[in-house]
């Protein structure tokens, strides 16, 4: 029973690693770049939602209304204004661009918020339903529900509407794409927005699950990173099947070991697999 | 071979002069450090400069010559802290050997890692970088022989002042040059540089690219070794957050950007704007990252040679140039 309760908990962990996961993959496999400030964008998102939540005195989940679309709208612009201007200077500075973006946005997550713990309280947040003998936490249900119904819901739009189209065709290949009329630069900026849109989702999950801290970034940057690695960039059932295998070996890891077996697993596939798991 | 016009009009100041000329500086600065004409305040700016140069060139040597940018270089200035750490106060012996258990430990480590590393290119090798120094520092602190997170103290006694540090880091900011001039003028500086802009067509010309790398990976890997350990020395504790911090990489992505990455003056610029930013920002708390990040990210876009590398072109003047022909005829 206890190998079921923790491949149960893995698996519902996994779904949240699937979504960081998501936001990373669109925007290494569309727009080519690694976009090192992605965990500080999930930050934000976390606290865009924990404040919303605490202001308003709502649930966290429809905060979403409001963090989404900001989220997009900040992905869009950044693109547009800086992210496409540093593609051309080439990966590298593109690279550092980014790194740049992340320590900006950490030290004024610092400068608004201090360094305090926050957290997303709910009032179900302690609950447990008990399914076929097993005690899951309600609350990762939820979680587990929210994040896999984002990542179905975003391979639904790239695989079923025009705009979706046009990001699969550029991620295929730019300049065919460009020949055929679709503006390139117009789609990396939606393909950002879309991606800081589901970081909006995935930090609203982290400030629910745990507790954050202005410098909490790194770490689900790493995660996401490890996620597109072993699931390759281009993949949704990948990117899903990438963040259960995850979840397993931080749950099988525990608190202590989790991450350090999780970083050490990550150098393993890359030393065998150079460009991931899945990889082109 | 024709030659661009920029560089046709240029003259140029060989490596070995400029070299020769970085060093007789040094060695007045060194004259006047022993000599006690410096102020300690003077000298504890200096100390940084120094130091700062050198992890600059040691960053240089990978993101600007061998194409390797490394996110991960925090991992050897922790490694180096420790070794000192452990050596001074958990076995009590000279601070030298410590220093040089922290260089070994570096190289030995840099070895191990690059047979993982070199694999990987781009982007995979910046954050497979930046992933190895994570995973250092939550071994360091789950690590009961390094006191967990409680952090080490180094016992030296006495304990070196301002006034022996200074010389050990000015000698070692001229080693740094030294090295990393004769490094680029050497056949591997041209491997590097070749490997770097095209690196299949090097590969195709005969150029050993594992070993360049590797010889480029190391000489960085022992430089920013010895050049954290004397921050370290200086600081007298070292904690798994501030050895492995990511902000010593950050400070070196900006040192090399703003300075002009790929050109052997441009981090000693880029380290004095570093150092005396940095004092003056002090007193803003909170906001160093925010303009260090916003500056790096405006030279990259409107500046990327940086501001040596925009000089060179601007001025007709190259300071330490591997041209092999300076002179056009």
């Amino acid at each position: 029973m206890e190998i079921v309760q923790l491949v149960v908990n893995g698996v519902l962990l996994g779904g949240m690693y699937a979504l960081l996961g998501v936001g990373m993959a669109m925007i290494f496999g569309i727009v080519g770049l690694t976009n090192l400030a992605h965990g500080e964008f999930v930050i934000v998102g976390a606290y865009a939602s924990t404040l919303l939540a605490q202001g308003m005195g709502v649930d966290p989940i429809l905060t979403l209304c409001v963090t989404v679309p900001m989220m997009f709208l900040i992905g869009a612009g950044l693109q547009y204004a800086l992210f496409n201007r540093a593609m051309r200077r080439g990966a590298e500075p593109a690279l550092l661009v980014t790194f740049g973006v992340s320590i900006i946005l950490q030290d004024a997550l610092l400068l608004l918020f201090s360094a305090d713990a926050r957290h997303a309280e709910t009032a179900y947040g302690l609950a447990t339903v008990r399914i076929a003998g097993i005690d899951v936490s309600a609350l990762n249900l939820v979680l587990f529900g929210i994040s896999v119904c984002s990542v179905l819901l975003l391979s639904l739009f790239l695989s079923g509407t025009y705009a979706g189209r046009a990001i699969r065709a550029v991620s295929d290949d730019g300049r065919a794409a460009s020949l055929s009329g679709v503006n390139v630069r117009r789609i990396y900026a939606l393909a950002m927005g879309i991606a800081l849109a589901t970081a909006a989702v995935a930090g609203l999950c982290v400030g629910m699950k745990w507790t954050f801290y202005p410098s909490s970034g790194g770490r689900y940057l790493l995660i996401a990173f490890i996620v597109v690695v072993i699931g390759g960039m281009g993949s949704i059932p990948g990117t899903l099947l990438a963040g259960m295998v995850f979840g397993l070996a931080q749950v099988i890891g525990g608190a202590n070991y989790g991450l350090l077996i999780s970083y050490l697993l990550l150098l393993i596939v890359l030393t065998f697999r150079p460009k991931g798991l899945l990889g082109k | 071979m024709k030659k661009s016009a920029a560089s046709k009009d240029a003259w140029a100041l060989g490596a070995l002069p400029s070299l020769g000329i970085v060093l007789g500086i040094g060695a007045c600065l060194l004259a006047l450090g022993l000599g006690g004409a410096l102020p300690a305040n003077g000298m504890r700016y200096l100390f940084q400069i120094f130091l700062y140069i050198t992890l600059g060139e040691a960053w240089n040597l990978l993101g600007g010559y061998a194409g390797l940018t490394s996110l991960g270089q925090q991992l050897f200035i922790g490694l180096s802290g420790y070794a000192i750490a452990v050596v001074t106060g958990t076995y009590r012996l000279p601070l030298w050997l410590g220093v040089l258990a922290g260089a070994l430990l570096c190289a030995l480590g840099a070895y191990l890692l690059s047979f993982v590393l070199f694999r990987m290119h781009g982007m995979y090798f910046a954050v497979a970088t930046w992933v190895a120094a994570e995973a250092m520092s939550m071994f360091f602190f789950s690590w009961k022989y390094v006191n967990q997170g409680g952090g080490m103290t180094m016992r030296i006694s006495p304990y070196p002042t301002i006034h022996q540090l200074y010389p050990l880091a000015l000698i070692l900011c001229c080693l740094a040059l030294t090295c990393v001039t004769l490094l680029l003028r050497s056949r591997l500086g041209l491997s590097l540089m070749a490997m770097r802009d095209d690196p299949e067509a090097a590969a195709a010309a005969g150029v050993n690219l594992r070993k360049s790398r590797l010889i480029a990976y190391l000489a960085s890997a022992v430089l920013t070794a010895l050049a954290g350990g004397l921050f370290f020395v200086n600081q007298g504790t070292i904690y798994p957050d501030s050895g492995f911090q990511i902000t010593w990489t950050v400070s070196m992505v900006f040192i090399v950007i703003i300075g002009g990455s790929g050109t052997v003056g441009g981090p000693v610029v880029g380290a004095v704007v570093y150092v005396l930013l940095r004092e003056y920002l002090a007193a803003y708390p909170g906001w160093s990252n925010i303009i260090l990040g916003a500056v790096t990210i405006l030279v990259i876009l409107f500046l990327p040679a940086g501001i040596v590398g925009t000089m060179q072109t601007r001025m007709k003047f190259e300071l330490f140039s591997q041209r092999r022909h300076p002179k056009p005829e």
